[in-house]
């Protein structure tokens, strides 16, 4: 056990690499941009600035990801790598206006394949 | 691929292998702050010696931003056809690193069981990581188990679980699971999916017909699992 335990540590804090850094600001539930382009098959570093005084809560199955967004805060989301295309994402609990979408795009190229 | 199936042969065999029955659930290592929920597991084993059923309900609460605690009432019935609570347990699940972050995403399980009526105990502790693959993600369970008590001779017993999932759409992701342990190995299809309400609140459910690949007679399990999130 103390042997699993040993490797599963090394794995967790291992793996630490810059990824490329999105801001979003969420401000009067708006995702400002609410459409990103980062490049296709990469980890991205989002960071949305929650600027409203309630809290939100990220959702995306496309990007499979759920994260609540404390007011006053700055959430870290880390996703991908993505395979070029557009992923949709939404806030659960404003789901009409904080809305937003990520555009994965391959390199090379200015446009979704 | 490689590097993960290297690391699980490494972790697995260095581990004696548990006895019993171990599908119920394969754990996500996921946790949202705020999180509340309950849940019913249902699970029909049918060999030749006959039928087992059990049945768990569960509530949860997040007590962080990265810890969850569970309580279980386990119900069971045996081959005599006697349905009752068979047990009763307690669950803290913690998120040990940001998802998406690292190679991999883990977290750690511990849980205490006692069964009803009779001085046997369970104390459990489960890793569980979960690596994505674009829209597919493998999930894997492994779990160290003391039983022990004036009823029972004390030992330790491992389990593995693991789930390969395809988002294909929110309410419709097939899987297949997998099942160890000393006198059982099974696998088989799952299906998974989600339904969201207003606000936090979603409807989770998980089916899979799990069969046993490591005996001579038949030894089939269907496990069902429903989980309001609110």
């Amino acid at each position: 056990m103390i042997k699993m335990l040993g490797v599963v540590l090394l794995l967790v804090s291992s793996g630490v690499f810059a990824a490329p850094e999105v801001v979003i600001t969420l401000k009067d539930h708006l995702f400002i941009p609410s459409k990103i382009q980062v490049p296709a098959d990469k980890k991205i570093k989002l960071v949305i600035i929650n600027q409203d005084p309630t809290p939100e809560e990220f959702d995306s199955f496309d990007l499979n990801r759920e994260k609540v967004l404390f007011p006053g805060r700055r959430s870290i989301i880390y996703i991908g790598p993505l395979k070029p295309g557009e992923y949709h994402f939404f806030g659960e609990f404003n789901p009409n206006s904080a809305q937003g979408s990520v555009i994965a795009v391959a390199e090379g190229n200015d446009h979704v394949d | 691929m490689r590097k993960l199936l290297a690391l699980l042969t490494l972790m697995y065999s260095s581990l004696s292998m548990a006895d019993g029955i171990v599908v119920d659930k394969v754990y996500h290592p996921y946790i949202l702050p705020n999180e509340r929920k309950l849940e019913w597991r249902f699970m029909s084993r049918q060999s030749d010696n006959g039928n087992l059923l059990g049945q768990r309900l569960a509530y949860g609460q997040a007590l962080g931003e990265n810890l969850i605690m569970e309580g279980y009432l386990a119900f069971e019935r045996d081959t005599s056809d006697d349905f009752g609570l068979a047990a009763y347990e307690v669950e803290v699940r913690w998120q040990l690193s940001e998802q998406g972050k690292n190679w991999a995403d883990w977290g750690v399980l511990f849980e205490v069981e006692k069964q009803h009526q009779t001085e046997v105990w369970e104390a459990n502790v489960g890793l569980l990581m979960e690596k994505e693959f674009y829209r597919s993600s493998l999930t894997v369970n492994l779990f160290t188990v003391y039983e022990f008590g004036s009823q029972i001779r004390d030992e330790f017993e491992t389990e593995l679980r693991a789930q390969y999932r395809y988002r294909l759409h929110p309410a419709f992701q097939p899987a297949i699971e997998l099942y160890t342990g000393e006198d059982f190995i099974g696998i088989g299809p799952g299906l998974m999916g989600v339904h969201r309400y207003e606000g936090q609140k979603q409807l989770k459910y998980e089916i899979a017909f799990i069969s046993g690949i490591n005996g001579d007679t038949k030894d089939h399990t269907l496990r069902f699992a429903l989980e309001w999130e609110f």
